[in-house]
């Protein structure tokens, strides 16, 4: 059903040697901050993700593409009176919306535990912060129900051993966001790794951004509620009677 | 064609929804009965989050509304005597409606309140519809149609504030409009429906409206209900979506004036049979999908 409408080149070259004037393991990069749109036609988009870095054999590439932070539910169903209802709900806060890793191999094999928590290399290690909720008596399946839920819809997402590495200088990888990903600021971090240290990083931003007649009602329809009520009835009613005149006459 | 719905946020079919609307609007068109309790249904089925179905099933609602009054007012056919009294018990049990409608979002059970309504209402009238249709059929097979007194007196035209409707040839109170109106106006907020299969045999069977004026006046208080469930669902949940009402509207728009041409291409009790077919299996649909374990107990909202 989703089709691909837009490709968005998002360039990234990574510690060219020709850049003297860093020492030879630093990271250069070179950016093109990109916007997505999110047009009335959107479906979805790919987004290619592709670099340079100046690299040895068995050197590892990670990349994480992280959304806003924002709430979400989770609604527990349980069956009373013969039908399915909502019965318990727990909020997540400060938690992204979209999460996104994406690796040359193993991310396991790539560094070590401290490393994945601290640089959040899983989708385990989000700081869950919230005054009235207490997330360390939690029952796990909450929590557990959330990323399930999360890689249902694609918002969270993890591919290993996707990103190809080629000759220790390039590496690629698509970037697929699904047609209805959260609009905001997206942050780009790609981490380089030589023998499960990181050794450079770089980090650039995508812009996602709902544009066109779609963005403008949406717009409108959360600032000036009323008269977007008023000019749907309008639409309405005008659509009613043009028909009817149309239809008089046949 | 994929359209992107600016408040239901995802993208959809737009020829799709184009053709639920045709085909519902054929149906309205022929058997002469709003669509709003089968689009509402069918919205939900293909992923439309249900408060945003039900809002913008309700402002669709005003275009078939208006196009319908319009014609029976030509033939004379509106009472706009009752039709404000309808309205004004229509317009408060709107209010009434979105209100509920708003306690329910914030208790979390709107979604399964709305499906719930729709699996009694369909039951009922689904049941109903295919009873007495199966009744007329097998009595025309037998040659006896019989028909009960149309006008009868009871206790409800003891009541009050007696008025004289002219057009209708009626003097009864009208508290009891009121309240219909009322019942309509609470079911077009939390349904996206316009009532009409409550509202019309009401008015026959109720107030004894001529039958003939019935459609007429009806459509014209639903016009007024629906806005006004459309503005107020606007304004406060920011549910309704404009271009999914819009792609609904001109499918069923196009569709009740074809439909309403080939009206007399079937009879009446058979196309009521298997109307009342399809109405039944929507509700057990909706049924089935309440009552059998989900795949995930667990659902996410971002908020």
């Amino acid at each position: 059903m989703r089709t691909v409408i837009k490709n968005i080149l998002l360039i990234i070259i990574i510690a060219l040697n020709s850049f003297k004037v860093f020492a030879k393991d630093n990271l250069v990069t070179d950016l093109s901050e990109s916007t997505v749109e999110i047009s009335s036609t959107f479906s979805g988009a790919d987004i290619l993700l592709f670099g340079a870095y100046d690299g040895q054999k068995n050197d590892d590439i990670i990349v994480i593409v992280s959304g806003q932070k924002g709430n979400i539910k989770v609604d527990k169903k349980e069956k009373k009176f013969g039908i399915w209802m909502i019965t318990e709900s727990i909020k997540f806060s400060n938690i992204p919306k979209y999460y996104y890793i994406a690796s040359n191999r193993k991310i396991e094999e790539i560094t070590n535990k401290t490393e994945i928590k601290k640089r959040k290399l899983d989708l385990n290690s989000f700081e869950l912060k919230d005054n009235k909720i207490d997330y360390d008596n939690l029952d796990k399946k909450w929590y557990e129900a959330l990323k399930r839920n999360m890689k249902k819809k694609q918002f969270w997402k993890i591919e290993e051993n996707s990103i190809k590495l080629n000759k220790n200088t390039l590496f690629r990888k698509t970037l697929s966001l699904p047609s209805n990903v959260s609009t905001g600021m997206y942050k780009v971090k790609i981490l380089h790794y030589r023998k499960g240290n990181l050794i450079s990083q770089e980090e650039s931003k995508i812009k996602i951004d709902k544009t066109g007649i779609s963005a403008n009602i949406y717009n409108f329809a959360q600032n000036f509620s009323a008269i977007y009520g008023i000019i749907a009835v309008i639409i309405a009613l005008f659509f009613g009677w043009f028909t009817n005149f149309i239809f008089r006459r046949i | 064609m994929y359209i992107y719905l600016p408040i239901a946020e995802q993208p959809i079919n737009a020829f799709i929804v184009l053709g639920i609307g045709w085909l519902v609007g054929i149906i309205m068109g022929m058997v002469g009965i709003g669509g709003g309790f089968l689009l509402t249904p069918l919205m939900i089925f293909f992923g439309i989050p249900s408060p945003v179905a039900v809002a913008s099933v309700a402002n669709q609602l005003v275009a078939p509304s208006v196009s319908g009054v319009l014609s029976h007012w030509k033939s004379g056919n509106v009472d706009f005597k009752m039709g404000t009294i309808l309205l004004v018990g229509g317009v408060i049990g709107s209010s009434i409606g979105v209100l509920i409608f708003n306690i329910l979002d914030a208790i979390g059970q709107l979604d399964l309140v709305i499906k719930l309504s729709y699996v009694v209402f369909l039951g009922i009238i689904g049941s109903l519809m295919f009873i007495e249709s199966l009744k007329l059929i097998i009595q025309t097979k037998r040659g006896k149609a019989t028909r009960g007194k149309l006008h009868q007196h009871n206790w409800l035209h003891g009541l009050p504030f007696k008025t004289r409707f002219r057009k209708s040839k009626l003097y009864i109170s009208i508290i009891l409009p009121l309240i219909i109106g009322v019942i309509v106006g609470i079911l077009a907020a939390l349904m996206g429906i316009g009532g009409g299969f409550i509202i019309v045999p009401a008015m026959i069977y109720l107030l004894g409206m001529p039958t003939s004026l019935v459609i007429g006046t009806s459509l014209f208080q639903i016009i007024f209900v629906a806005a006004n469930t459309t503005i107020l669902q606007a304004s406060q949940n920011q549910t309704v979506d404009i271009f999914l009402a819009l792609i609904l509207l001109i499918g069923s728009v196009i569709g009740v004036q074809i439909g309403s041409r080939f009206s007399n291409l079937m009879k009446g009790e058979h196309l009521r049979l298997f109307l009342s077919l399809i109405i039944l299996i929507v509700g057990f649909k909706l049924i089935f999908d309440l009552v059998t374990i989900p795949l995930d107990i667990f659902s996410i909202s971002i908020i």
